[in-house]
C-alpha cells in the first residue's frame, strides 16, 4: 500500500513531477529543448540516454538547483524554480537525493551523515536519533559500520550510506543519480534490492539516472529515453527493448551508428590529414 | 593591435570582475550569519582549526621576528647612541605594523589555504550540494563559521605574536646585548599607547582576519570541481591574500596615523 502522506488528495493521481516544456541552455549549448514529461507517483521510472545529454541537469531541475530559460517543472503541483528559499527548502526535505559519489561529509562518520538532516531540521532527542539512525543503516545491512568514517568505506558501502541518509525522513521522492555505476555485481544486487523494497514497501516515488538497461530492467517500471534535448521514447522497459525506434534500436540494441553520432563533428579526415585537392 | 590590447586589459577586467563578485559573495555571506551563528560547534571547531592550531607557527614567528628586530635595531639605534629606545622601538614595530601583518601573512599561507582546499574540496565531492539538498544552506553551515572564526581568531593571534616579538626582542637585547632591564622596560611602557598603538594594530588585525577568511571561502566555495581547481584556488588565496593585506595595510595606517 503505497504511503503519500504529503500529496493532497485531489493531486494523488496527478504526476509526482511534471515537466512541462523545459529549456535550458548551459554554455551556448540547448541542453534540453522544450522538454515535457511525466514521474508516475510510487512507481520506479528511470531516465535514461546518451552520455552528456542532461540527465543529472533534469534531477538538478526537479529539485531546484537549476533554473530553465523557459518552461516549468512541478514537483507535487509546486513550480520549484519560483519557490522563495523557504518553501524550496521545505520542498527538498521531502526529497533524498542519492549523489553519483555519495556526497558524504568527509568530517562526518557514518552515524553522523544519517543523522545530519535529523539534527539540522528536528528537535528529537539523542535516544530517538539514535533509534531512527540505526534503523536507517540496519535497512541498508551497515548497522555495525556507524563508527567508521566515510574514508573508510568501498564505494558499494558508501552509496547505501547515502541512501540511509536520503531516507532519513522518509521522503515523498528518491533520485538517484547513477546508483548503479562502479558496483561489483553484489553491491549491485543489494543496491537494486534496496530500491526495489524502498518502492514497493514505502511507497517513495523513484526516480534513477542510469546507463545500465540490465539493471533498469529489474527495477524500473517506466523508462524515459532523453536525446538532443527532448524525450524520444517512453514506455516499459520491455516495450523499449523491442527497439521499434531508431532511437530506441541504437540505445538498447548498442548499434555503433544511428541517430547518435559516433565521431564527434569535425571536418573531412582528407582535410585533416592535409591531402592535395581538400580544401580544409 | 586588438589581440595585444586584449592580452594587456583582459587580466585586468578579469580582476576586478572577480573583486565584483567576492563583494557579492560577501553580501550573501553577511546575510546567512545570523543563521551560521545556530551551529555554534561548528564555529568551535573552525576556532580550533584555524586558531588554535595556527598557534605554535605564530609563537615561533613571533619570537624570531623580535629577535630579528632587537639585533638590528640595537646596530642601528647605537649609531646615534640611543639603544635605550630599543625596547620602545621593538614595541612600537610589532603593535603597529609587523605583529598584524606578519601574521595576517602567516595566517593566509596556513589557514587561509587550508580552508579554500577543504571547502573547494567539498564542492568537488558534491558536499555542498548535498547539503543544500539536506535544505542546509552552505553559506549558513560551511562559509560562516569559517568566515567568523577568521575574524575573531586574527586579533587573539597577533596578540600571541606580539607578545612573542618582544619576549624574542627582551631575550636578545638585555640578556645578550646587555641593554638594562629597566630602561629596555620602563622607555617601553611610558612611550607605547595602549589607544593609538596597540588598538590600532588589533584593528588591522579584525580587518586582515575578516579580508583573508572572506578570500579563502569565496576562492574554496567557487573553485571550479577539478584537482586542477581546487589547487589554482589554493594558489590565488595566498597570493590575493598576501596583496590585499599589504593594500589594506597602507590604506589603514594612512587613516589610523
Amino acid at each position: 500500500m503505497p504511503v503519500m502522506t504529503h500529496a493532497s488528495v485531489d493531486s494523488a493521481a496527478a504526476p509526482l513531477v511534471q515537466v512541462r516544456g523545459l529549456t535550458t541552455v548551459l554554455g551556448g549549448k540547448k541542453v534540453f529543448d522544450a522538454l515535457d514529461l511525466d514521474i508516475a507517483r510510487g512507481r520506479i521510472t528511470a531516465i535514461m540516454g546518451p552520455s552528456g545529454t542532461g540527465k543529472t541537469t533534469l534531477l538538478k531541475h526537479i529539485t531546484g538547483q537549476m533554473r530553465g530559460a523557459d518552461g516549468a517543472v512541478l514537483v507535487d503541483g509546486q513550480d520549484v524554480a519560483r519557490l522563495p528559499r523557504e518553501s524550496l527548502y521545505a520542498l527538498r526535505e521531502r526529497i533524498g537525493y542519492l549523489f553519483q559519489n555519495s556526497a558524504l561529509l568527509s568530517d562526518y562518520n557514518v552515524f553522523e551523515n544519517v543523522a545530519f538532516p535529523l539534527r539540522q531540521h528536528t528537535r528529537l532527542q539523542e535516544d530517538l536519533i539514535r533509534n531512527v539512525v540505526l534503523t536507517k543503516l540496519q535497512a541498508v545491512g551497515l548497522r555495525g559500520a556507524a563508527e567508521l568514517m566515510p574514508s573508510e568505506l568501498s564505494g558499494g558501502m558508501a552509496r547505501r550510506v547515502a541512501l540511509a541518509r536520503a531516507i532519513v525522513f522518509d521522503p515523498m521522492l528518491i533520485l538517484y543519480d547513477e546508483p548503479f555505476v562502479g558496483l561489483d555485481p553484489i553491491a549491485l544486487n543489494q543496491v537494486l534490492k534496496l530500491i526495489r523494497t524502498l518502492n514497493r514497501e514505502l511507497g517513495i516515488t523513484s526516480v534513477l539516472v542510469a546507463h545500465e538497461f540490465a539493471a533498469v530492467r529489474e527495477v524500473a517500471d517506466h523508462v524515459h529515453l532523453i536525446a538532443n534535448g527532448k524525450r524520444v521514447a517512453s514506455g516499459t522497459p520491455a516495450e523499449l527493448a523491442k527497439g521499434d525506434s531508431p532511437w530506441t534500436a541504437q540505445f538498447f540494441g548498442g548499434a555503433l551508428e544511428g541517430p547518435v553520432p559516433f565521431q564527434y563533428p569535425a571536418p573531412p579526415l582528407a582535410s585533416a590529414f592535409g591531402f592535395p585537392g581538400v580544401a580544409p | 593591435m586588438k589581440q595585444f590590447a586584449a592580452r594587456l586589459f583582459d587580466p585586468l577586467v578579469d580582476g576586478l570582475a572577480d573583486i565584483g563578485r567576492t563583494g557579492w559573495f560577501l553580501l550573501g555571506l553577511l546575510a546567512a550569519l545570523p543563521r551560521g551563528l545556530t551551529y555554534p560547534r561548528e564555529l568551535l571547531r573552525q576556532l580550533w582549526f584555524v586558531g588554535a592550531k595556527s598557534l605554535i607557527i605564530i609563537m615561533i614567528s613571533g619570537l624570531f621576528v623580535g629577535m630579528v628586530l632587537s639585533l638590528q635595531l640595537y646596530y642601528t639605534l647605537s649609531i646615534f647612541g640611543g639603544t635605550s629606545a630599543l625596547g620602545t622601538v621593538i614595541a612600537l614595530s610589532l603593535y603597529r605594523e609587523l605583529g598584524p601583518v606578519v601574521t595576517a601573512l602567516l595566517f593566509a599561507g596556513r589557514a587561509g589555504t587550508a580552508i579554500t582546499a577543504e571547502v573547494g574540496l567539498m564542492r568537488a565531492t558534491d558536499q555542498l550540494s548535498a547539503m543544500e539538498m539536506m535544505a542546509v544552506d552552505p553559506l549558513a553551515f560551511v562559509a560562516s563559521p569559517r568566515f567568523l572564526a577568521g575574524v575573531i581568531a586574527m586579533p587573539l593571534l597577533v596578540a600571541v605574536f606580539n607578545l612573542m616579538g618582544i619576549f624574542g626582542g627582551h631575550l636578545i637585547g638585555v640578556t645578550w646585548l646587555g641593554i638594562d632591564n629597566g630602561t629596555f622596560w620602563s622607555n617601553m611602557t611610558s612611550n607605547v599607547s595602549v589607544w593609538t598603538d596597540v588598538i590600532n594594530g588589533e584593528w588591522k588585525a579584525l580587518a586582515f582576519g575578516a579580508l583573508i577568511s572572506l578570500i579563502a571561502v569565496y576562492q574554496g566555495y567557487t573553485a571550479p570541481p577539478t584537482s586542477e581547481g581546487v589547487a589554482n584556488a589554493t594558489t590565488r588565496t595566498v597570493v590575493t591574500s598576501s596583496i590585499a593585506i599589504l593594500a589594506l595595510d597602507f590604506v589603514m595606517t594612512a587613516f589610523l596615523m
